[in-house]
């Protein structure tokens, strides 16, 4: 028996020395995978990422040194690309054989396209789950911003420069012309009451010289998404259930009529105002509302080199309530990982960084993004002007959920994008009547769709 | 067989032989163009033409399976197609003329002898060298209804304002504008050469018949540059058919659709919608038609050179 004792306890000996070998082996196995994963001084990583040019640099400059901070071993390369060209270079990169890049910014209306061509990876499958931070979580994330990553059921990107449509607010004009100021719960009529005075002569000089409103007009894709607001508050959608288009109505009609209406207090040009133009008749002080992306919060209303506003002057809020409730636009940027790369892991450990609390909040303070996580919204935000922003931020994901506002899913959003643009463009210019221009609109992005 | 057939036989020979020769010499020089030409010509009009008659994958990005006509089918019942062929014969049909026109013009101005000619017509060259998206951009920002200073400018004889982008007919005036100010100075220069190139002598008896100035541009000079001018018409036909940068830096083919030409529309369905498949039928249709116009415009080219 002892004898027996004695060879069991050697051979559990040998057994324990075998499995702790093992163990080591793996775990040394492990480590060096994990130092190959993220790169080592000997060996850097190099992740590549195509973004769009209005930022690239500025993350490249800002963010990636305090990403570097922590993960020494991986590059980030930002490659920037006009916005108008960057989908159908995704496109061709993703579907080639051997891609550039490892990892994809992605604006809101093509994880579907990039998705269906099998160009991401699923982010919460057992590859990425098995390198991702015990600490990450993903229910943090605001439901609308989360869900722009998300396609069929599956998390292909994850926001990492959220938006949505929001107004801003001139508080001197309104004060000038003496208006209360407007509040979130303001009604379109009531902003087209307030309207009339707000388009003045200021220096009495017989012609006016500040207009009440502007926004985009412009024949352009992103045009649309003011409508699509609009539409949106008086309880229209897009596509119905079935998806198929369900926007030419006359909720539809009239949201275009409303969107129209504002050129009457647009300043002299406005049919021809986009995102640069609004954006410069506001902070030029010449317009007292403008409808634009909240992202530009920062170079409107903090960064005196780009603005003449302060953020006292500036007040920021949802879009004027319809008869279902407040309008906004949801327009978040995300970032995918390329399903062909080899440096998943490294690709992966940069975009977990960039969307933790805080690398958010690096984001916020550096280059202006818009978080997407609760905690984020909720804390005490690094610069005072934040607070009133993340207030409205967090009101505008919560009625971008409800109210399903977001451009159409699909993977041939893009061309449905662009239908609308045509048509709304057309109606604006007053073309075509509002009803016509909707129906056309409708049955094109029905085949289109098919 | 005869001494005369034998050297007539080697003759031949030598002949066919030298002519082989010479055959070879010259398709071994024309031979690195041809394959050039194939390769960066041909190729991509074939292959715009396989994808138009396919359905395009997007997931391989590059020609599916095989659909005939239908994206021809598809194109013909876009009114937006259709649209967009219309506002591009307007601007055409406007644009070319007036600049042919006043590209002589002010060559027949500026021939004469005065001082500081030559540094005008250095500065002629100025918008011929500015890329279109620039220049689209500047005069997008001189035009502007509310900082530009055109209308700064206007506003001193008491025009305006003018909303030069928001009404359609001043935003197809805008690009017409633009697109003079870049391309006439081209035509200077090939009406100074060839102003400069016509015999003196021809004018010098006009000149002793007693012509004015009048007859002698009417009688004389214009009869002699027809044929120049024809020619520089098909030039900048050309040139023009491609109407496409301008627009896109300058009216984005707004307000409405009214400036929405078809190349702008072609590219914004190719590379905005991913329609790749009825981008291509497309740009074959506007291929033909460039071709059927362009071999018009050779032959009445022609008959006014043998006419004058």
């Amino acid at each position: 028996m002892s004898s027996e004792t004695g060879v069991l306890g050697r051979n559990k000996k040998r057994l324990t020395a075998m499995a702790a070998a093992i163990v080591m082996m793996s775990a040394t196995g492990s480590a060096v995978q994990a130092e190959e994963g993220q790169g080592t001084a000997e060996n850097p990583v190099t992740v590549r990422i195509i973004a769009n040019e209005a930022f690239a640099n500025t993350w490249q400059t800002t963010l990636v040194p305090e990403f570097n901070k922590v993960y020494p071993h991986i590059e980030v390369v930002f490659d920037g690309v006009p916005y108008p060209d960057m989908l159908a270079k995704m496109m061709l990169d993703a579907t080639g054989t051997d891609p550039e890049y490892d990892a994809y910014l992605i604006d809101d209306p093509w994880v579907p396209q990039m998705a269906e061509v099998g160009a991401l990876v699923d982010l919460k499958g057992d590859e990425i789950a098995a390198i991702t931070d015990e600490t990450y979580d993903w229910d943090d994330f605001s439901a609308a911003p989360l869900a722009a990553g998300e396609w069929a059921g599956v998390q292909y990107a994850v926001p990492v420069r959220s938006n949505v449509l929001l107004r801003f607010y001139n508080r001197t004009l309104y004060a000038e012309a003496g208006l209360e100021e407007p509040t979130p719960e303001q009604t379109w009529g009531e902003f087209f009451a307030d309207a009339e005075k707000l388009v003045r002569d200021r220096d009495a000089d017989g012609k006016d010289d500040v207009w009440a409103i502007s926004t985009y007009f412009v024949r352009e894709s992103l045009t649309p998404t003011i409508w699509q607001s609009i539409l949106n508050a008086n309880g229209g959608a897009l596509l119905d259930e079935d998806g198929k288009p369900a926007f030419a109505t006359p909720a539809g009609a009239e949201s275009l009529q409303i969107h129209k209406r504002l050129l009457d207090y647009a300043p002299p040009g406005g049919l021809g105002h986009g995102f640069s133009e609004s954006l410069q008749a506001f902070r030029q002080g010449l317009v007292a509302n403008l409808f634009n992306w909240g992202s530009i919060y920062k170079a409107t209303a903090v960064d005196s080199a780009s603005t003449t506003l302060t953020p006292d002057e500036v007040g920021i809020q949802v879009l004027p309530v319809g008869s279902a409730g407040a309008g906004t636009h949801r327009g978040i940027w995300i970032a995918g990982i390329s399903s062909k790369t080899d440096k998943t892991e490294a690709s992966w450990t940069f975009l977990q960084w960039l969307t933790s609390k805080e690398g958010e909040s690096v984001n916020a303070a550096l280059a202006g993004s818009f978080p997407a996580r609760i905690s984020t919204l909720e804390s005490e935000p690094a610069e005072p002007w934040l607070a009133p922003v993340y207030q409205t931020l967090k009101h505008a994901y919560e009625v971008a959920a409800e109210g399903g506002m977001w451009r159409i899913r699909s993977p041939r959003s893009d061309a449905a994008q662009q239908i609308l643009a045509d048509e709304i463009a057309r109606g604006l210019a007053g073309q075509v009547e509002a009803d016509e221009a909707l129906d056309i609109a409708a049955e094109k992005i029905e085949r289109a769709l098919r | 067989m005869t001494g005369t057939n034998m050297a007539g036989l080697v003759g031949r020979g030598e002949k066919r032989t030298g002519r082989l020769k010479d055959l070879t010499v010259r398709w071994s020089f024309m031979a690195p163009s041809i394959v050039l030409m194939v390769l960066l010509l041909a190729y991509p009009i074939f292959y715009t033409i396989e994808i138009s008659l396919t359905r395009f994958d997007i997931a391989t990005f590059s020609a599916g399976a095989w659909v005939g006509l239908d994206n021809y089918r598809e194109v013909m019942d876009d009114y937006r197609f259709w649209d967009s062929l219309w506002v591009t014969l307007i601007y055409l049909v406007i644009a070319l003329p007036l600049q042919v026109a006043l590209g002589f013009g002010i060559a027949f101005l500026i021939n004469a002898e005065w001082a500081g000619r030559g540094f005008i017509r250095a500065l002629f060259i100025i918008p011929m060298v500015v890329a279109p998206v620039v220049a689209g951009g500047i005069w997008r920002m001189m035009l502007d209804p509310l900082w530009g200073i055109v209308n700064h400018w206007l506003g001193f004889i008491g025009i305006g304002p003018l909303d030069w982008f928001g009404d359609p007919a001043l935003a197809m005036a805008t690009i017409i504008i633009i697109d003079t100010w870049r391309w006439t100075p081209f035509i200077v220069l090939i009406a100074t050469a060839a102003l400069l190139a016509l015999p003196k002598d021809v004018f010098e008896a006009a000149k002793i018949d007693g012509a004015n100035w009048w007859s002698t541009l009417w009688s004389v000079a214009i009869p002699l540059l027809v044929p120049v001018i024809a020619a520089t018409f098909v030039i900048r036909w050309l040139g023009a058919v491609k109407m496409f940068d301008i627009v896109l830096a300058s009216t984005y083919g707004g307000p409405g659709k009214a400036t929405n030409v078809i190349n702008l529309f072609i590219y914004e369905e190719a590379f905005r919608s991913l329609r790749f498949a009825e981008s291509a039928a497309m740009a074959v249709i506007v291929l033909v038609l460039t071709m059927v116009l362009t071999a018009l415009f050779l032959r009445g080219t022609r008959a006014l050179e043998d006419r004058y």
